[in-house]
């Protein structure tokens, strides 16, 4: 309420600029040898699932270390992909380190960097999402650029008690520091969607490349008329109708895809709508990812199992009896614990599904599983303290070969969690030099 | 610091200089401090009075004395830095909104602490302060005259999206429904451009959805007529009958005549489809898809201004603000009209618009506004989404959720038609429910009711009237196994006063509410042993007793006399000043008694929701100008209304330079 909100040119411009110049430089132009090598092994992804409000720490960590470790009571769900597995143990989020308990711990959860405390005007995540760094430089080969999935609403209101807009809470997927990338919850929506992109209409094509080269011209005329500081609205949704358009494109040249996925989507799978339960919706949104990359309608997807602060209700779960938020503040009482324990191992046990579907999908001499990498975590460790140190982390899959699964990794305390998204982003092929406070490559995680 | 010395000085001369000033401010609040330019309005008048006797400097003379010894870096309690303000009015006046949150601090009592080692100012000290707080924040907003915000570039919201379909085609068909759902912003709304985002996906989107609402159209004769007013004939081509239909159809998509060049750019388009396939039903398809594509439809864009100082909007800008704040919709033709004939801003004109507006016919529109506004600010949108009763909570079901969800809407829709008290909103003798609530309520007659909400009269008001007696609020301010003293009393505060606690300290833990046996007597003990320790205490002392004496509602807000376990309800309750009370009604009676917080908190609201943006330090002369013609009219609604729609950041909008003001007296 305190902050002046019609802050001068100057500065409105210099925050869009910042994003601008987040977004990368180059477009990496796909390279004869890498086209040649994906048509053979099969393409990279990176798949996010996000979880709210922590773990319980003394039921998370594995036992020992490197390949020889034990997985904790909250990994068990895990055990038979062991060797597909790579948990690092001891990373922490520094930039995440301040503010309120949740907001900043989501927002930044991708980014590494601090949000900006903000009930809207000004609203800033100081940086651009690892996921979105890759989705930029893989956008043209796949219909759709990334896959942005979640199971709520983004939240109501705006958080008075902390000052912070629940936007904040609701994205972890940043495509620039400006814009938070809005989240389908509906499966049948998102499949409506990957089925329209795996079976363009040529028909349907001309005519749409006619409509949208208006509505481009109608965008143009309208940058013209508003304010300088204000154009980076229109050129938002001038991106939007441009990818659309590359859209439209790509289904009418399929020849120049990379890859041909060897399935066909079946209209007869296609979920009804949201259900009636958390438990099925939450399977279906992973069938939807499962399904985006088999037929490789995107490489990057990011999954929100529920909002900051989310309070969704675990009672359906045998000696659960409350809202997952209340739990978390456990106060080290035995009866919290244990729900907060199987909460998480309830959310454990649904990364593992996904696993296994992946796995069981063959590609090429491989499957989809270990041409991917999905990671899985939570921006705080423990839901009483609200702290981003030793965050609770397991990366799945080998994106083809780079990461060194069947591992267990104890680091420093206070290693970056940026370096492990360094790795990562090396080993889908986008390699960047630097991420938000990196120090390096995760030493260890890479072959 | 020295930058603010410097502007403290010019403060403090500013009694006999009377110009220095208002530019100074605004420089300092946006950290621009460009010494130079002047406004011509006079500070002379307001600097005069100085008022009970208190010296300029009275205000950071108390804060040093009584604030800073706890609030003071590098450790200040609450993380509350009150030094740079003991040293400069300048501060205080930067951070003006702040300062009315802790002001209300201090009046209450709550502030300075009550602690034995804790100065306490006398009474007489503690009011001069207050009032010399307030004088100097109006005196320095007003002083610069009212500052409107920039012009507004937005997209529409889902649901503005959808209305504005529907207005268009004229059909019953839920366009947005695909659409990815908006987070709010501001004061707590979903209009707020500032968090109205465009993500890859919504071209996308909006294609699929324009194309299914325009096959839809095409389809029912009835939505025909509304748009498609020509067919090619033998006397008219399709290009001509193309060219009727996109003059009208533009106008009310844009919401301002289209010109020559947009019409043949469109029938251009129609041109191209045609050559393609040669029928007129698939060309002309295309074509308005195309328009509820265009981000002029989808779009609201009001023209740069050019000029260094505030402009009236033009007329079709403003019938947009209007049409979206009262509505959520597009305007109709009236209004366009009006506005066509440049007559929006004629006192009468406007006013009889409003009414109009707010009017019976347009009953379905208003009570979307109603619905948009009151769903985000009560915060019951939760109904069924983040909030869902346990299964171990009887008598739930979706005829239940539907009346609890539509009682506040229909409730404020009432108060917005009929001009009532806004007042109502704590204590009226009617409210609306369908069959199932009103059996959840206990309500006589049942035989009345159906699955739509009807009105229905309060007998005794002891237990229902009012929001606080409303099922939808008691449900989203309750955990969903239970009621919590700690989260309704939050929800009066922030909801209704406009006053949030803040958040609990770092690494305490949220309170624990249920005790091993869960009886109402360790709750209410646990809650006060909680409140010994002095850092809880100072919130807990305010939020608690106001939800305790709501106990008599459980979770879906029925009444009852007994907890679960058997033991009677103690709804009795003491506030921090000590004022003891208990229930319901004798809640209601304190909060009539802080109605014009209430009234004021409701404002910023609702100036929040009309102007799609959070407020600003700027606009908190409106809200008290607002505030002082809302008490002269015993509250009534449609006061607040017309008082918005007339107020200078409703009406103009900023030039280049964001710091110029409309000054006061031409403000109306």
């Amino acid at each position: 309420m305190s902050k002046k909100r019609f802050l001068p040119l100057s500065r409105r411009t210099f925050l869009r600029g910042s994003g601008a110049a987040l977004a990368l430089p180059w477009l990496e132009a796909m390279t004869p040898a890498l086209a040649k090598a994906e048509s053979v092994q099969g393409p990279r992804r990176l798949g996010v699932l996000f979880m709210p409000n922590g773990v319980r720490e003394d039921a998370w960590t594995p036992s020992g270390e490197g390949d020889d470790f034990e997985l904790s009571k909250t990994l068990r769900p895990l055990d038979g992909l062991k060797d597909r597995l790579l948990i690092p143990t001891n990373l922490w989020n520094q930039a995440s380190d301040y503010g309120d308990g949740h907001y900043v711990k989501t927002s930044g959860f991708l980014t590494c960097q601090t949000i900006q405390k903000s009930l809207g005007f000004d609203l800033n995540s100081n940086g651009v999402s690892m996921d979105q760094l890759a989705a930029k430089r893989l956008a043209n080969r796949t219909p759709l650029p990334s896959l942005e999935l979640a199971t709520s609403p983004v939240g109501i209101g705006v958080d008075t008690n902390v000052g912070y807009t629940r936007v904040y809470g609701s994205h972890i997927a940043w495509s620039s520091p400006t814009r938070p990338l809005a989240r389908e919850i509906n499966p049948r929506l998102v499949f409506e969607r990957l089925f329209r992109v795996a079976n363009p209409n040529a028909e349907s094509a001309q005519h749409d490349r006619l409509l949208l080269g208006r509505v481009l011209g109608d965008a143009r005329q309208l940058k013209r008329r508003v304010g300088r500081d204000d154009q980076s609205r229109i050129d938002d949704y001038l991106e939007s109708v441009r990818a659309l358009e590359r859209q439209v494109e790509s289904a009418s040249q399929p020849a120049g895809k990379t890859w041909k996925p060897a399935v066909d989507m079946d209209p007869a799978t296609k979920p009804a709508g949201i259900p009636g339960t958390h438990a099925e919706h939450v399977r279906l949104m992973l069938d939807m990812i499962a399904l985006a990359f088999q037929t490789d309608s995107t490489r990057i997807c990011t999954f929100m199992f529920g909002n900051a602060v989310s309070n969704t209700n675990f009672s359906f779960l045998d000696g659960v009896n409350s809202g997952h938020h209340s739990v978390s503040h456990h106060e080290n009482k035995a009866e919290k614990l244990a729900e907060y324990q199987k909460i998480a191992q309830w959310h454990v046990a649904q990364y593992a599904y996904l696993l296994h579907k992946l796995k069981a999908m063959p590609e090429g001499e491989s499957n989809v599983l270990d041409n991917s990498m999905i990671l899985f975590g939570s921006g705080l460790r423990d839901g009483n303290k609200h702290s981003p140190r030793n965050l609770p982390l397991v990366v799945a899959g080998s994106a083809g070969g780079r990461p060194k699964t069947g591992q267990h990794l104890v680091f420093e305390e206070k290693t970056p969690l940026s370096n492990l998204y360094c790795a990562m982003l090396q080993a889908l092929g986008t390699p960047v030099e630097r991420f938000a406070d990196s120090t390096g490559l995760l030493p260890g995680a890479l072959v | 610091m020295a930058r603010y010395g410097a502007a403290k000085c010019e403060l403090g001369e500013s009694s006999t200089e009377g110009r220095g000033f208002p530019g100074v401010y605004v420089r300092i609040a946006c950290g621009l401090l460009v010494v130079g330019q002047v406004l011509g309005t006079s500070f002379e008048a307001v600097a005069a009075d100085d008022g009970a006797g208190v010296s300029p400097s009275h205000g950071p003379e108390f804060i040093q004395r009584y604030c800073v010894g706890c609030h003071e870096a590098p450790k200040p309690k609450a993380k509350l830095d009150l030094a740079p303000y003991a040293a400069s009015k300048a501060r205080i006046i930067e951070d003006a909104l702040k300062w009315d949150e802790h002001l209300v601090r201090v009046r209450d009592g709550e502030m300075p602490p009550d602690d034995d080692d804790v100065l306490q100012p006398s009474p007489e000290e503690r009011q001069a302060f207050v009032s010399w707080v307030e004088k100097t924040l109006k005196e320095a907003a007003a002083a610069d005259g009212i500052t409107p915000g920039p012009p507004l570039i937005r997209r529409l919201n889902r649901s503005e999206y959808s209305a504005s379909v529907r207005h268009l085609l004229d059909v019953h068909f839920d366009a947005g429904a695909a659409l990815p759902d908006d987070g709010a912003g501001g004061e707590g709304f979903d209009n707020a451009a500032e968090t109205l985002f465009i993500s890859p996906i919504h071209a996308e989107k909006y294609l699929d959805a324009a194309r299914m609402a325009v096959d839809y159209a095409f389809a029912d004769t009835r939505s025909n007529r509304r748009f498609l007013i020509a067919q090619p004939g033998e006397n008219r081509s399709p290009r001509e009958a193309a060219a009727i239909i996109l003059r009208s159809f533009l106008t009310r998509a844009f919401r301002r005549p289209a010109t020559a060049d947009e019409r043949e750019e469109y029938l251009a388009l129609f041109d191209r489809a045609y050559a393609s396939e040669a029928s007129f039903a698939s060309a002309m398809k295309l074509v308005l898809t195309s328009v509820l594509v265009s981000p002029k439809f989808l779009f609201i864009v009001e023209a740069d201004n050019p000029s260094e100082t505030p402009m009236l909007l033009p007329d079709h800008e403003l019938a947009t603000r209007l049409s979206y704040f009262l509505w959520g919709s597009a305007p109709d033709d009236e209004l366009l009209a009006a506005a066509e004939a440049r007559l929006l801003h004629e006192p009468d004109v406007l006013h009889a618009q409003v009414l109009r507006m707010l009017g019976k016919k347009h009953a379905r529109q208003v009570r979307n506004f109603a619905q948009n506004f009151v769903e985000q600010w009560l915060g019951t949108r939760a109904l069924g989404r983040e909030f869902k009763p346990d299964a171990s909570i009887e008598g739930y079901d979706s005829e239940l959720e539907g009346g609890m969800k539509y009682e506040p809407v229909f409730f404020l829709h009432e108060i917005l038609t009929e001009n009532r008290s806004l007042l109502d909103l704590v204590e009226a003798d009617y409210t609306y429910a369908n069959r199932r609530l009103a059996r959840h309520y206990g309500i006589r007659g049942q035989g009345r009711f159906r699955e739509q909400p009807r009105r229905v009269e309060i007998q005794d008001q002891s237990r229902r009237g009012g929001l606080l007696g409303m099922a939808a609020v008691l449900a989203v301010s309750s955990h969903p196994q239970r009621t919590s003293p700690v989260l309704r009393g939050k929800w009066i505060l922030d909801t209704l006063l406009g006053e949030p606690p803040p958040p609990p300290p770092p690494n305490v833990p949220e309170l624990e509410e249920v005790a091993d046996d869960a009886s109402p007597q360790s709750l209410r003990q646990r809650l006060e042993k909680h409140r010994e320790d002095p850092t809880c205490a100072s919130c807990h002392d305010r939020m608690d007793p106001l939800g305790f004496s709501l106990e008599n509602y459980d979770v879906l807000g029925r009444w009852r006399e007994k907890e679960d376990g058997g033991q009677p309800i103690d709804a009795r309750a003491t506030l921090p000043d000590g004022t003891e009370f208990s229930g319901p009604a004798e809640l209601k009676a304190l909060l009539l008694a802080r109605k014009d917080q209430v009234a004021r908190n409701f404002a910023k609201k609702m100036l929040g929701y009309a102007l799609s943006r959070g407020l600003s330090y700027e606009d908190y002369v409106t809200v008290d100008r607002l505030v002082e013609a809302l008490k002269k009219d015993d509250y009534r609604s449609q006061g607040l209304i017309l008082g918005i729609v007339n107020s200078v950041p409703f009406r103009y909008k900023a030039g280049t330079d964001l710091k110029i003001g409309v000054p006061l007296d031409t403000a109306h």
